[in-house]
């Protein structure tokens, strides 16, 4: 469906020339058909290879096109390991308050900056900037720093704030684009109707923006679940997280590619589970 | 029911004035028509009187009250929006009773407020759907329906009818105006549409830059137009205007410009002894720029090459050309004999000829 939509869509564009004018229908549809076929290798072939070598024994990990010998030996093993399930539990803690934490402000934040001007609103705005421009790799040192400092290091505490400030920085431009797609003259309706300004937003904005919120809630958890940097710098044994306790099946001994790819299959479900059933919401969140 | 009242109003943005002094008094039950072009301040007004914009100096007035410190729940008024501004997440329904709702009415009554306003507008088959479902004008009706649910004592409408097509704005005005009559509120009205501004006004404010031009009803408006804008702004096709010089020749006024010149009639004399050899504008609405020899008595017959035809099929519009300025005649039979190039014979309406001060630009009665 979608490739002849894109065949009728740029036959016309073809008709005028050019390397697609020359293919003729048939040919048009073919080199489209290959298009999308390499498209769709690159993003699965990463995939499809890891959830090859999660199933093969060590032996095979390193041919995985070679021999026929499966196993689920390899996820026993790493579930066998409590700083797997530990990690996980973790990250999915992490992942929650972390969304939850960050939503309050970033909702907060994206109407004010769509709603109002005045000195707060820019010099908010400001600080959000600066904050996306720089790369947030330069912030891990000094976080450490911090973190020790105030005696936070390696509790949730201290994995949880670092990435609240980033989830405001980055997603309140997000929300303030959901903010800006709705109409101000329905808030002024409901301020007429009787609501104070509170209500308006609460009753009316809200509501409203639901769909992006959610959409936002969904990037924010997968943003923290995914997160290997802070999780590599400000942990240590207390509190491990998955993205690092995958890291680590690199040994002085080897790398164990069959356990670190079984655990990472596992910790690609919970996002994999999310992207399905909030897919639709995510979209419309990646669009703006 | 109340009657509202604009007291020297001001509106200002740092160094720039939106509203300047504006002056109003709209009467108990009355529907008044701000209009003007975009940037006229009319929107400014509306929104200030509906407690949406502060306002910088002066005083509104709704009922015996002064509003200007109230917010826009405490002024008991209801609002119609360019862009409907229906509640994305509601059922019809639930839109229609949000207002009710919040000052704590009965479900009961809830209700029956909503039913009435159902079978006002005809929205029956629609309560259950979301405003998404409905084209324009059905959202258009839930706006309106909205507003008449709670009884306000004024309405505000905001270029309610801007969003829809021609033919449903058409279709709109004609139901706005039945919904007058079974409504009867102060209403204040705000268009860019001179036609909504005369179908539906009891009075017409015609603004510009954010000062009031002329406040009338649209007949006054029409005939008496106080300057050239208002003249220019109120009726289609627009006004005609032709600098003229005033020349006495013998006891008559002749208004001439180049291959241009007509015998003005007696009873304008006066004033024109007073204008004497003054440049000014002759203004003239098309409908009033006649096709054919000029009837006895009339001396303001001119001859003069025609340069554009446009049929209507129920008249006929053509274009001439008068001094410097195409000059466009309406009210043309459809039939009638004339091509471009052609020389015709025409006439001015004398009843319908409006004479303004080129530089101040004020109508010179």
């Amino acid at each position: 469906m979608s490739l002849s939509l894109a065949v009728s869509s740029t036959g016309p564009r073809a008709q005028a020339g050019g390397f697609l004018g020359l293919l003729g229908v048939a040919g048009r549809r073919v080199f489209f058909a290959l298009a999308v076929v390499a498209i769709l290798l690159i993003f699965i072939g990463p995939v499809a290879i890891l959830l090859l070598t999660s199933v093969r024994p060590p032996s095979g990990v390193y041919y995985i096109w070679r021999g026929w010998e499966f196993t689920l030996d390899n996820f026993a093993e790493v579930l066998a390991q409590p700083v797997v399930l530990h990690s996980m539990w973790n990250s999915f803690v992490l992942s929650s308050i972390a969304t939850v934490a960050s939503l309050g402000v970033t909702v907060g934040s994206g109407y004010m900056l769509s709603r109002f001007t005045g000195p707060i609103q820019r010099s908010w705005f400001g600080i959000i900037y600066v904050f996306r421009t720089v790369p947030y790799i330069s912030w891990v040192l000094p976080l450490y720093l911090v973190t020790t400092n105030l005696g936070i290091y390696d509790t949730y505490l201290g994995l949880l704030l670092p990435h609240v400030a980033v989830h405001v920085c980055f997603f309140s431009w997000i929300m303030k684009g959901f903010f800006d797609s709705i109409s101000p003259s329905m808030e002024h309706a409901a301020l007429i109707d009787g609501c104070t300004r509170w209500g308006a937003f609460r009753r009316v904005a809200l509501p409203s923006a639901m769909p992006g919120i959610a959409a936002l809630a969904i990037l924010s958890w997968l943003w923290t679940w995914n997160e290997f940097l802070f999780g590599l710098i400000l942990t240590a044994q207390r509190t491990p997280v998955i993205t690092v306790t995958m890291a680590q099946f690199v040994t002085e001994t080897g790398t164990e590619w069959h356990l670190m790819s079984a655990t990472a299959v596992l910790a690609m479900l919970p996002a994999l589970l999310i992207t399905i059933f909030g897919q639709k919401y995510v979209v419309r969140g990646l669009r703006m | 029911m109340a009657e509202v009242i604009l007291k020297d109003v001001c509106k200002t943005y740092g160094s720039l004035h939106v509203v300047k002094d504006v002056s109003l008094h709209i009467q108990d039950r009355e529907f008044l028509v701000l209009v003007g072009p975009s940037g006229c301040g009319k929107s400014t007004t509306l929104r200030m009187v509906a407690g949406l914009e502060g306002i910088s100096t002066g005083t509104i007035q709704i009922g015996s009250t002064v509003v200007n410190d109230l917010p826009p729940k405490d002024r008991d008024i209801a609002m119609v929006f360019q862009n409907y501004a229906l509640y994305q997440h509601m059922t019809v329904y639930d839109n229609l009773a949000f207002g009710l709702r919040n000052r704590k009415v009965s479900e009961d009554k809830i209700k029956q407020e909503v039913m009435r306003a159902t079978e006002i507008l005809g929205l029956g088959p629609l309560l259950g759907r979301k405003p998404q479902q409905l084209s324009g004008g059905q959202q258009q009706r839930v706006a309106l329906g909205r507003c008449i649910v709670r009884h306000p004592q004024v309405f505000l409408f905001d270029e309610p009818l801007s969003n829809l097509d021609a033919k449903l704005r058409a279709q709109m005005r004609v139901e706005l105006k039945r919904l007058r009559e079974r409504v009867e509120t102060t209403s204040i009205y705000v268009t860019h549409d001179q036609v909504e501004a005369m179908t539906l006004g009891d009075r017409v404010v015609v603004m510009k830059d954010g000062c009031i031009q002329q406040v009338g009803t649209p007949l006054d408006i029409y005939n008496r137009p106080k300057n050239r804008f208002v003249a220019s702004f109120i009726g289609a096709p627009a006004m005609n205007f032709l600098p003229v010089d005033i020349v006495q020749k013998g006891d008559f006024f002749h208004a001439e410009a180049q291959d241009f010149s007509i015998r003005l009639p007696p009873q304008r004399a006066a004033i024109f002894a007073r204008t004497n050899r003054r440049p000014v504008t002759l203004g003239v609405r098309p409908e009033q720029v006649c096709f054919g020899p000029c009837p006895a008595g009339h001396e303001t017959a001119f001859s003069a090459p025609v340069e554009v035809t446009e049929q209507l099929g129920a008249e006929m519009v053509i274009g001439v050309r008068a001094g410097d300025t195409l000059m466009m005649a309406s009210r043309i039979a459809p039939e009638a004999p004339i091509a471009v190039h052609d020389h015709v014979p025409l006439w001015l309406d004398p009843r319908g000829l409006h004479f303004f001060d080129r530089e101040s630009e004020e109508a010179i009665n």
